[in-house]
């Protein structure tokens, strides 16, 4: 057996010299003749029934060949040179094929790239699919979250759960050793790590005494900075480090991977170390998110089901105007993690995969129209003998050639795209900087390419070559004319899905671009302070700081203003309250329901000038009652509105916290964008930061107006405060960037989207041509017998036009339809424009009839211009 | 002449190997013998017998070489390699057992009949 195979494997290599195998051929007529001959006939009729007795010699050649092992691989190669030859000859034929294929594929693979990892990647927790998070979702925190008095009646009776977990929140902390740096650490319960599954790298989990008040002080670091500040020390273990002043024993160092639920960046795991007892007593005031573990078997809707009890229970507890806007919510923590980014994942990659299908359908149709030409080609050879597989293998290689070449291209321009995706895109797009093209990527792509070649090329291939086209004087190719122009139809209606999702999103985009901010954002900088905590802890040194920084920036020249508030808009981050709670002297609060929430901040009088935002009504606050007692307040138009109607507010008394101080009004602001680029603009009050400690905190930001370019600027300011402490970290930013990060987001998702668009819009276009083309050219007979017989060029244009006409209405009018069904899942990404915009949906339908019109026109003008003569003689 | 049998696929790889098993011939040989002892019912096409050698002879259960046949004329001579000389054993085994069965079926329908 052995032996045999070694046989067939030299054989492989090697194989029978041809010349020998005529000789035997030729001996064996010779051997067959000279006995006829012998038998009593005469040479030639003796050589005559020799050759009639062997049958076709040259089939007995070919026969002989085909034996040997292996002898089909020659005839692939055999296949693929000519398909090569082909190709050659066809140039442009193939840069559109492997061109088209490499754009649908590079874009699918890298925008698969990225979305893989928001969609699909497994989180480094054990078996994370019965990972959750829980908790009360309430206007005033969008995420779910607990309060400390709830959340252990919830951990002791809850049922679903085999583990229940919180952790308090990621703050800044300083490392204050030899190597200073600001970190961020997290609080977390002891039996955190554990409930999600992860044991550190080295080291140990917390233990419970460490995680109560005054237990000892132990951290556990990451892998991160085990690397930059330790230079991975396995010494580190036990190693006292200063954190915030404070000596810390390090008892651990987390696994490489690893990440908190909700994907904040943490440097130094420590136990939250709450006080149990305490926090059960009080009023609940500290926030906590809890995470927890299913029992096995359970779902997420029966687990919510579940602890309802527990839910009600607490709800009971809440303040009474609370009660109907708090609610239970329960999710996987890949949803915690991803929330808004699902959409426009699904969306990008909707979009991406609608191109790939237009790049298919285009080389289908090309490969379509390749066969057509070459019909009389293969008729040629089934009639030389070719077996129809072997005309059909050779099709599917010349189909898997260039697909092969379509995904090589396609690949490169998959690493390319992604690292431009990762250039441009903005922070805060989970793990977009992470995304790469693995193995599974190309695979999937290598697989996508695949199908895409048996879809599309087996079609064409499976067709038998009719022997009748030798003997028609044209070819006829009825079947796949129609076959391509469903095809165009179908391209031109995802071109329109996929470019009015576009233009949607381009429209919404600049009305979020061109919102009135309320405020003047240009030749405004920003210098964000935050003090450390461990030199300044005192909020009088923190008061005396920073009026010392204005001061100094109030030297600079060409500032005109100075302001200082704890927040500055457009940004969601702010300081918030609830409506209902707000008193005005003189009248009953007003009852039921919370009535949404109000946004508050400190500041100076500047603060106003700086930002130019006006008083519509009384006064601005003065740089003498900064020194003064009063409690003084400016109210936002739309809340003194809402508190006042038509009143004048000027000179009311207004409580905003109960047994809080009451307030003057002094005036009234105009509305400032407060809620961050898109969301609802909340109403707002202002509360003078006098110099008292208690109006000040170690954050704050100072707001400079000025007439120099803020380049120039950023360094004095930079200067001047260091004059005052050279150790406190300042961040400058312009107003305008700032604002412009806040819409990176939305830049992004509709340069992406617009790529895409204008990609399959391409693509069909060049489909459209190759079909029109293809149709004059078979028709240019037709064309010459037309004029000859007295038809005008203008009728030819007709006659091609219309041919085109008829593709586009039908193609835009689905696109149309099927768009304006799906519209609707882009409703959560749009700003100011519905997603029905008549005016988008006109200019889109337009934009696509110009395009297509002018990819028909281009053939029908070179049909318009046939000769005759010509045209007739053209065989 | 009597009416020729369609030969059984793969029967022809027996044959041959039968025919080459008292010692090496060319293959007009070959076609001759096979004719001779077949008694002209078995009609192998000779245009055929070619592929089937080749076949053999790159299973490596045949071997070839030049020599000189009885009126002194360059041949080319299939002979046996050990591993054909197995392979037709089997072959045999196999064909026995297969005809045996046959005959059995053949024989005994009337039997059942009866």
């Amino acid at each position: 057996m052995m032996k045999e195979w070694l046989t067939r494997l030299r054989f492989l290599v090697l194989r029978l010299p041809h010349a020998e195998l005529d000789e035997e051929l030729r001996i064996h007529v010779e051997q067959s003749t000279e006995a006829k001959i012998a038998a009593g006939m005469t040479r030639e009729e003796a050589h005559r029934q020799a050759l009639i007795e062997f049958g076709g010699v040259e089939r007995a050649r070919e026969q002989c060949h085909e034996q040997r092992p292996g002898w089909w691989m020659g005839t692939v190669l055999q296949d693929v040179r000519y398909a090569l030859r082909g190709f050659r000859r066809n140039p442009v034929f193939t840069f559109t094929v492997i061109a088209t294929l490499a754009l649908g594929i590079g874009a699918t693979t890298a925008v698969f790239s990225v979305v893989d990892r928001i969609l699909f990647r497994s989180l480094p927790y054990a078996h994370d699919d019965r990972l959750v998070s829980v908790g009360l979702v309430a206007p005033i925190i969008p995420q779910e979250f607990m309060l400390g008095g709830s959340y252990y009646d919830w951990r002791d009776n809850q049922k679903p759960f085999e583990a229940f977990t919180s952790e308090t929140g990621v703050n800044a902390c300083d490392l204050t050793e030899r190597n200073p740096a600001r970190l961020s650490c997290a609080s977390v319960e002891q039996n955190f790590l554990p409930t999600l599954g992860v044991s550190p790298l080295l080291g140990r989990n917390f233990l419970p005494e460490e995680d109560r008040p005054n237990g000892p002080k132990v951290a556990l670091i990451s892998y991160g900075l085990w690397l930059s500040h330790y230079g991975l020390d396995p010494g580190i273990l036990n190693r006292l480090i200063d954190i915030d002043g404070k000596q810390v024993r390090v008892i651990g160092v987390l696994p490489k991977d690893f990440e908190m639920p909700a994907l904040e960046s943490a440097d130094i795991v420590v136990p939250q170390a709450l006080d149990e007892a305490a926090e059960r007593k009080e009023a609940p005031d500290t926030v906590m998110y809890a995470f927890a573990r299913l029992k096995p078997g359970l779902t997420i809707a029966q687990a919510q089901a579940a602890l309802e009890p527990v839910f009600n229970y607490s709800l009971n507890l809440a303040p009474a105007q609370f009660r109907k806007e708090v609610h239970l919510r329960v999710r996987s923590i890949r949803d915690r993690q991803m929330q808004d980014v699902y959409t426009v994942a699904w969306v990008l990659l909707g979009a991406v995969l609608a191109v790939l299908l237009i790049a298919c359908a285009n080389v289908a149709s090309l490969l379509m129209a390749r066969a057509a030409q070459r019909e009389r080609e293969l008729a040629v050879r089934a009639v030389l003998g070719a077996s129809r597989a072997r005309l059909a293998r050779q099709r599917l290689t010349e189909t898997f050639l260039l697909s092969l070449a379509g995904t090589a291209a396609g690949l490169v321009l998959a690493e390319i795209l992604l690292r431009v995706f990762i250039a441009i895109a903005p922070a805060g797009i989970p793990f977009l900087e992470k995304s790469h093209l693995d193995l599974r990527i190309v695979l999937f792509t290598v697989i996508l390419s695949i199908l895409c070649a048996a879809v599309f090329g087996t079609f064409p291939a499976l067709q038998c070559p009719r022997t009748a086209t030798l003997a028609a004087r044209a070819t006829s190719s009825g079947a796949h004319a129609f076959a391509r122009r469903c095809l165009v139809v179908g391209q031109i209606a995802i071109s329109m899905i996929l470019l009015t999702d576009a233009a949607l999103l381009m429209r919404s985009f600049s009305s979020l671009e061109r919102q009135p901010m309320g405020m003047e954002t240009r030749g405004v900088l920003a210098a964000h302070i935050a003090l450390p905590s461990y030199r300044y802890t005192t909020a009088q040194e923190q008061m005396e700081f920073f009026l010392a920084a204005e001061a100094a920036l109030r030297r600079l020249p060409g500032v005109s203003a100075v302001g200082m508030t704890n927040w500055l808009p457009p940004s969601e981050t702010r300081e918030e309250q609830i409506f209902s709670i707000i008193a005005v002297s003189g009248r009953p609060r007003p009852a039921g329901g919370t009535g949404g929430m109000v946004t508050w901040r400190w500041v100076t009088p500047d603060y106003f000038n700086a930002l130019g935002i006006p008083i519509v009504r009384g006064q601005n606050f003065t740089e003498e009652q900064r020194t003064s007692n009063e409690n003084l307040l400016i109210l936002s138009s739309l809340l003194a509105s809402r508190l006042f109607g038509d009143e004048d507010p000027v000179g009311q008394h207004v409580q905003p916290v109960p047994d809080g101080p009451w307030y003057t009004v002094l005036g009234v602001a105009a509305n400032v964008k407060n809620g961050g680029l898109t969301g609802a603009d909340d109403p707002e009050f202002y509360r003078l930061r006098r110099n008292v400690t208690g109006d000040w905190h170690p954050w704050n930001v100072m707001v400079l107006k000025t007439s120099l370019p803020p380049a120039a600027i950023a360094p004095w300011v930079r200067s001047q405060i260091a004059q005052v402490d050279p150790t406190v970290p300042v961040e400058i930013e312009t107003l305008t960037d700032s604002v412009s990060k806040l819409a990176d987001r939305p830049r992004f998702e509709t340069a992406l989207l617009g790529f895409f668009a204008l990609c399959g819009l391409l693509i069909s276009v060049i489909g459209l041509y190759g079909v029109i083309a293809f149709v004059a050219t078979q028709r240019t007979q037709e064309i010459g017998v037309r004029m000859a017989l007295g038809a005008t060029r203008m009728n030819i244009l007709r006659l091609i036009v219309g041919e085109g006409v008829r593709l586009i209405v039908l193609g835009g009018v689905l696109g149309l339809g099927a768009a304006l069904a799906t519209a609707q899942l882009l409703k959560s990404l749009l700003f100011n424009v519905g997603p029905h915009d008549p005016a988008t949906y006109a200019a889109v339908a337009v934009l696509l009839a110009l395009v297509a019109m002018a990819a028909t026109l281009i053939p029908a003008r070179a049909a318009m211009k046939v000769e005759p003569v010509v045209a007739l003689r053209y065989e | 002449m009597p009416p020729s049998t369609d030969l059984l696929q793969g029967t022809l790889d027996l044959l041959i190997l039968q025919t080459l098993a008292p010692g090496p011939m060319h293959g007009w040989g070959v076609a001759q013998r096979i004719q001779q002892v077949s008694k002209d019912v078995l009609q192998i096409g000779q245009g055929s017998l070619y592929p089937a050698l080749h076949r053999l002879e790159y299973r490596g259960w045949i071997r070839a070489d030049w020599g000189a046949s009885e009126n002194n004329r360059r041949a080319k001579f299939y002979a046996l390699t050990r591993t054909g000389r197995k392979q037709l054993e089997t072959e045999v085994a196999t064909w026995e057992r297969l005809s045996a069965a046959i005959g059995l079926v053949l024989g005994g329908i009337p039997e059942a009949q009866a």
